[in-house]
């Protein structure tokens, strides 16, 4: 069976020191092994202290978002045959690293609870469902899908320029999710709290997000679709 | 509207408005400069000092300051992140070179169109 070569980032801030990339060598690597097969088995043949984030395996809890060949990705559905060689395996960019690949995600988190990721009325709660036409639930497909991995948020430019002002595209794509939900009766708060020149502004359409994204949604265009709301009930 | 909402929707919405409005200037000035060869310095003005030359382009150059404005401003709330102080110092020197180039262009376009 095949052999591969892996870059690791190794970063022990107890330890003190520099990050450095570890060159591990696997060998009897399956076809149709992922990414994330390969950490499993570094860690538990080669080096124990590797450290890194995953759960489901199958792209589903995103945990395990990391920057790979210099694209960031789940490890998890990355296929090692789609990849170069030596695998370059670097934490997600643009956040404080607490070990190896583990990324501190309290920002993103926190811009995350920013736009309010819940339905909000301000009517009376009613005693049955809200209902929803099967065309306004469809408004929901493509934004709903997100797992919070992180991937598109930590690929943008912005973001790395400004992580503490710019909701990062992951809010923004909820932001959006909730204002396109015709159960929500928030829309001018939300657009009101978006304004100014930064939480929203900040997008300059690189859209590294939906190049990223592991699921395939675009939050590039939720972010014009808000700018099209707010335009719209400016004017 | 507050100057809260000029920052944001209102900077996006000159920025697309300018960029639409210069463009089309710059396509239709092209047209009059090119179907009328052999200028000389005359003609050139008798060009602008008809009113709807010297209107839509002072119209052109609002547009072209606004964005000017817009754009650099973008560039320095990106990559002038930590300082905010310093963000005020670069948005003022900004905003005294525009007002100064606009005065100069004011100047300019008076004379050509008074005379």
């Amino acid at each position: 069976m095949a052999t591969m070569l892996f870059d690791i980032y190794r970063y022990d801030p107890e330890q003190g020191g520099k990050p450095f990339m570890q060159r591990f060598e696997l060998d009897n690597i399956d076809p149709g092994m992922m990414l994330r097969d390969a950490l499993i088995r570094i860690k538990a043949e080669q080096d124990e202290t590797l450290t890194f984030r995953h759960s489901c395996g199958e792209g589903v809890c995103g945990s395990d978002a990391i920057n790979i060949n210099g694209t960031n990705g789940l490890g998890c559905i990355t296929p090692l045959s789609e990849l170069k060689q030596p695998v370059k395996v670097r934490p997600v960019p643009g956040m404080p690293v607490i070990r190896d690949l583990v990324v501190d995600m309290q920002q993103f988190y926190h811009h995350y609870r920013e736009v309010k990721p819940y339905l909000i009325r301000h009517e009376p709660e009613q005693e049955v469902e809200f209902l929803q036409s099967p065309e306004e639930r469809d408004k929901l497909d493509g934004l709903y899908e997100c797992i919070l991995c992180g991937c598109c948020t930590t690929a943008c430019p912005s973001f790395w320029w400004n992580p503490d002002k710019f909701r990062g595209p992951a809010a923004l794509l909820q932001a959006w999710r909730f204002l396109a939900d015709s159960r929500d009766q928030n829309t001018a708060e939300r657009l009101e709290e978006l304004e100014g020149p930064y939480k929203l502004f900040r997008c300059h359409t690189i859209m590294n997000c939906a190049n990223v994204c592991p699921k395939g949604l675009n939050p590039t265009k939720a972010i014009g679709l808000i700018k099209q709301l707010m335009l719209k009930r400016q004017i | 509207m507050s100057s809260h909402h000029l920052s944001g929707l209102t900077a996006w919405l000159v920025q697309r408005l300018s960029a639409v409005y210069m463009a089309l200037f710059v396509v239709a000035m092209t047209a009059v400069v090119v179907s009328h060869p052999g200028y000389d310095y005359a003609s050139w003005r008798a060009l602008f000092a008809q009113p709807l030359v010297a209107v839509t382009t002072s119209i052109f150059f609002i547009s072209l300051l606004l964005h000017i404005w817009v754009g650099i401003r973008d560039i320095i709330l990106d990559y002038v992140g930590g300082s905010p102080s310093m963000r005020l110092l670069l948005l003022s020197l900004l905003g005294v070179w525009l007002i100064a180039m606009g005065i100069w262009i004011v100047r300019i376009m008076l004379r050509v169109m008074l005379i």
